[in-house]
């Protein structure tokens, strides 16, 4: 179980976040700049929030109030970058090893042997981190999160740097091998479709606040807003668009997008995504 | 030893020990100059960039003033301990140290900036101590450029001439480095003596050029 309310600042940027999470995957779900990375890093405690708590399993891994700041090294928490994700200097197994103890850290280790079987990487425990697809490369970083029996995983968007077709057989070794274990997990995504797979449930992000919170259903699936109107601009950033019509903003998926030919654009987005006006 | 395989022996001990003491304190600076923010670093930064940029005679001149003899410290050494550096081996080793730092550290420093920082991240994340990470993670992710650091910082220390003479002196058979030796053969006019010394740093200077260039982080490779 995950529990967290914080406060911080990163530079100009303010963080304010409420998250729960009683089991399964906790989807930060919202548009690039909103803070779900750097909710990620104060999960992790690579950041230091300035007010707030962080529990999990009702162990209190920060607590502004009673000076508690446990190190990232002792909060065994599984940490899955967008990028980099992998150690270059090691293979596979070495990679997946590497957070073991000194007695169990070499490739033959049982527990090894069976999360490369499990992550479908067995063939390729004696390669070099380069030579791998993206896809496989964030299997690898599952398995060595996984190595280590993390209370909780944290997943900063694992799938962005991996080709579209790669991207769903990824997405189905994780829901499988989140789904085999207790280990509750918190994904940060852009990508409805991903949080809808994965998600059991979402909080959705706006210029550094958490503005909602709920199943990814109710939030991403639910209803449909249409927003019809002229382009001023538009600015795709990954798989998210924001395009600004006369009088409006809306961000949403880009596959969420559709163009006529008069200059007239549709956006069919769930309720959930930003529409300022 | 006779006079001739003095100065090479010598030097080479010189150069050797001063990367033994320079090496850990200049690896942790540069690593601190790479990843640390903190208010007073661009001064560090500073402070560590000026044996390299003063004339080698001034840093002589304030090795002399702060360790000397009736030096801030060395008058203190002298009473505390009896410990007289000037004009010894160790007064060498001081002055070679001194200089080969911010090669070390300028050259380092990068190499540990184009570590990814999302690996230190994981590293962190999979229980590493901070040492633990320094060695398991950021040293096997830079040790070209590490290593490339030591090699200039060792020949840099082989070739100290200014400081050592100011400092260390020129006594044949106890503080006579090779730079040094060079000097006096030319001055007396035995070029064969001096010819001797500039193949042997010549041969070692062409090696560690080599050596760094080929060492030090390719753009985009590693």
């Amino acid at each position: 179980m995950l529990e967290a309310d914080f406060r911080l600042t990163a530079g100009a940027f303010d963080l304010s976040v409420q998250l729960q999470l009683d089991r399964g995957v906790l989807v930060l779900f919202g548009p690039s700049g909103a803070g779900k990375s750097l909710t990620v890093s104060a999960l992790a405690g690579l950041v230091t929030p300035t007010e707030g708590r962080i529990v999990i399993g009702g162990d209190p891994l920060f607590d502004a109030s009673q000076t508690i700041d446990v190190p990232t090294r002792k909060r065994r928490v599984g940490y899955v970058p967008q990028h980099h994700s992998l150690f270059p200097f090691r293979d596979v197994a070495e990679n997946v090893a590497f957070g073991l103890p000194k007695e169990r850290r070499h490739r033959e280790d049982p527990l090894v042997v069976a999360l490369l079987e499990e992550l479908e990487l067995t063939h390729l425990a004696d390669s070099a981190p380069a030579s791998l697809s993206g896809g496989e490369r964030q299997r690898v970083a599952f398995a060595r999160a996984l190595a280590v029996e993390p209370r909780l995983l944290l997943l900063d968007e694992p799938f962005a740097s991996i080709d579209r077709a790669g991207r769903q057989r990824v997405r189905s070794v994780l829901a499988r091998i989140l789904a085999d274990r207790a280990i509750p997990a918190v994904l940060v995504t852009h990508d409805p479709a991903e949080a809808l797979e994965l998600g059991t449930q979402l909080a959705l992000f706006e210029r550094g606040r958490t503005v909602a919170s709920g199943t990814p259903r109710d939030l991403l699936g639910a209803a449909e807003l249409v927003v019809e109107g002229v382009v001023k601009s538009r600015a795709v950033d990954g798989s998210v668009a924001t395009v600004t019509l006369e009088g409006a903003t809306v961000t949403g998926a880009a596959s969420l997008l559709e163009d006529d030919d008069a200059g007239v654009v549709r956006i069919r987005v769930p309720v959930s995504t930003t529409a300022d006006r | 030893m006779d006079s001739t395989t003095f100065p090479i022996v010598l030097s080479m001990q010189v150069a050797a020990i001063s990367l033994a003491i320079v090496a850990p304190p200049a690896l942790a600076l540069a690593w601190i100059q790479a990843r640390r923010r903190y208010r007073l670093r661009t001064a560090v930064d500073a402070l560590v960039l000026l044996p390299l940029v003063l004339p080698p005679s001034v840093v002589g001149f304030f090795l002399v003033v702060v360790l000397g003899r009736r030096g801030i410290l060395g008058e203190v050494l002298d009473s505390a301990f009896g410990l007289r550096l000037v004009f010894t081996p160790a007064a060498a080793v001081i002055a070679s140290s001194l200089v080969a730092l911010p090669l070390i550290v300028k050259t380092v420093q990068p190499a540990i900036e184009a570590v990814p920082v999302e690996l230190e991240h994981v590293g962190r994340s999979l229980g590493l101590s901070p040492l633990q990470l320094f060695l398991r993670v950021t040293v096997p992710a830079s040790w070209r450029g590490i290593v490339a650091g030591l090699v200039l910082g060792f020949a840099r220390a082989l070739g100290e001439f200014g400081a050592t003479l100011m400092f260390a002196g020129n006594i044949p058979g106890r503080t006579n480095t090779m730079p040094l030796e060079i000097f006096a053969a030319y001055q007396v006019g035995d070029d064969r003596r001096a010819l001797l010394y500039v193949a042997v740093l010549t041969v070692i200077s062409v090696a560690v050029v080599v050596a760094a260039s080929r060492l030090n982080p390719q753009p985009g490779g590693r």
